[in-house]
């Protein structure tokens, strides 16, 4: 009975381990998923000048599992069902820093509201921003995502020794 | 459509307390009160419904007004900037927004405009068979005659021709049916139709539109609206010249008036529209003033 337990609990402690890692793989495939969403609605613009929910509706899914709901609650702004506040913008999503929502928040308040000249150089200009992010939110997934995962590991291991 | 466009509180006040079918325009100012035309009357919106009395009336933003503008281009104002240059916008239901605001030019030339201030949304209404009194005087045994409607803005020149495009189909004539809605008002989207047997190019030039269409659709009618400018004058002549018929729309109050127009002197003097038809607001929009030949006769 107690090897079970202790089994149990160590496994508890590499599953922690894991959780933690998955929070920085998640922003950095949020972030990756935003550079893709600037790239597209850049060329969008400029050669078909799509609506912006036609670009957000055209996405793979593999892009809209990355945004984690923040394009549907974008779409939600956009068909009138609630105001563009930040509160719902970022609805269950936990994985950003205050300033990162921020400056998301003014990427999607700026979508739509200007001509295609201005609106593509505003989106050039937040797609560099997101790229530093993305780029950070990469190197944290290297170095600390595995790193949670080894410790998660290393605490279950060690609970195991210590207590048999 | 227009549900999707105005603020909830305001349509909620239009769609319940004031009857839409009689609204023309809503107007709406920055930091003035929201004006309806109902006909040729002019009225106050307010929370109860319509009024007369300014104390009562609701106020209008530029919060307001740009949201207007906003919603109305689908949340993508890039996508209507050709149609901001020159200061409307036309939505997919067929409601016209005229927009005021803040040209930026470049170049000499217009680039988009901005800061908008006022928006005045005309609201599309089929008035079925209003063409039909004018509909043996325009088509004969030998086709349909050049036409020419002419009316003041908001008379209902649009609604005119649109049910006269579905006549045609309804009685089932023959003829290839070229739309040209340079400015996207002939879509009335589910609510109303231009028939079965019209083929529409949209957003074009009428010198583009003529030209391509003669040459791709063959069409025996043009109807397009609102000419006004020398090039759509030459449009029609290729036209004509080219053995298809036109029904189009001017600007003008009185007959008299569109006379003295130097930009229809070719056309009138070659007598290239065999008829001309008058159309005011007296009785509400579509009222006809009378048919006209092209020497000015009056037929009706």
């Amino acid at each position: 009975m107690k090897l079970f337990v202790l089994v149990v609990i160590s496994c508890v402690s590499i599953y922690v381990g894991y959780l933690c890692s998955k929070k920085y793989k998640v922003r950095a495939n949020f972030f990756q998923a935003m550079v893709y969403l600037c790239q597209k609605f850049d060329v969008e613009i400029n050669y078909s000048r799509e609506r912006v929910k036609n670009i957000f509706l055209g996405l793979d899914e593999k892009q809209k599992n990355k945004l984690k709901g923040i394009d549907i609650n974008y779409l939600s702004f956009i068909d009138k069902e609630a105001p563009l506040e930040k509160a719902m913008l970022f609805k269950d999503i936990n994985f950003l820093k205050e300033e990162e929502k921020d400056l998301i928040f003014m990427f999607f308040k700026g979508l739509g509201r200007s001509d295609v000249d201005s609106q593509s150089k505003e989106i050039k200009n937040f797609q560099n921003r997101f790229e530093t992010l993305s780029a950070n939110a990469n190197n944290e997934n290297k170095k600390y995502g595995s790193l949670s995962i080894k410790l998660g590991f290393i605490a279950g291991l060690f609970i195991l020794v210590v207590f048999i | 459509m227009l549900k999707k466009i105005l603020p909830n509180d305001i349509y909620e006040i239009i769609n319940s307390k004031v009857n839409y079918k009689v609204v023309n325009e809503i107007r709406l100012r920055a930091d003035k009160p929201i004006v309806l035309i109902l006909g040729s009357q002019r009225v106050f919106l307010g929370q109860n419904g319509i009024t007369n009395n300014l104390k009562y009336a609701i106020y209008s933003s530029k919060i307001m007004v740009e949201d207007v503008i906003f919603r109305a281009s689908e949340c993508s104002i890039y996508s209507v900037n050709e149609q901001l240059k020159k200061g409307y916008l036309v939505t997919k239901g067929g409601i016209r927004l005229g927009i005021g605001g803040d040209l930026i030019e470049e170049a000499g030339k217009v680039k988009t405009m901005t800061n908008f201030n006022s928006v005045n949304i005309r609201l599309p209404h089929e008035i079925k068979n209003c063409s039909l009194s004018a509909f043996n005087y325009i088509v004969q045994n030998n086709g349909i005659l050049n036409t020419l409607i002419i009316s003041p803005p908001g008379a209902g020149k649009t609604t005119f021709l649109r049910d006269f495009v579905c006549q045609l189909s309804e009685r089932n004539y023959a003829y290839n049916v070229l739309v040209l809605d340079e400015r996207g008002e002939f879509d009335l989207g589910a609510s109303g139709s231009i028939g079965n047997f019209a083929d529409k190019i949209s957003f074009a030039s009428k010198k583009i539109g003529f030209e391509n269409g003669i040459r791709s659709l063959s069409p025996n009618l043009i109807v397009t609206d609102e000419l006004g400018q020398k090039e759509d004058v030459e449009a029609v002549l290729y036209a004509t010249n080219s053995g298809v018929s036109v029904l189009a729309s001017a600007h003008s109050d009185t007959l008299e008036n569109f006379i003295k127009k130097p930009s229809f002197e070719e056309l009138i003097s070659n007598k290239i529209f065999k008829r001309y038809i008058l159309l005011s607001q007296r009785n509400g929009p579509g009222t006809m003033e009378g048919i006209y030949d092209e020497n000015f006769s009056r037929l009706r």
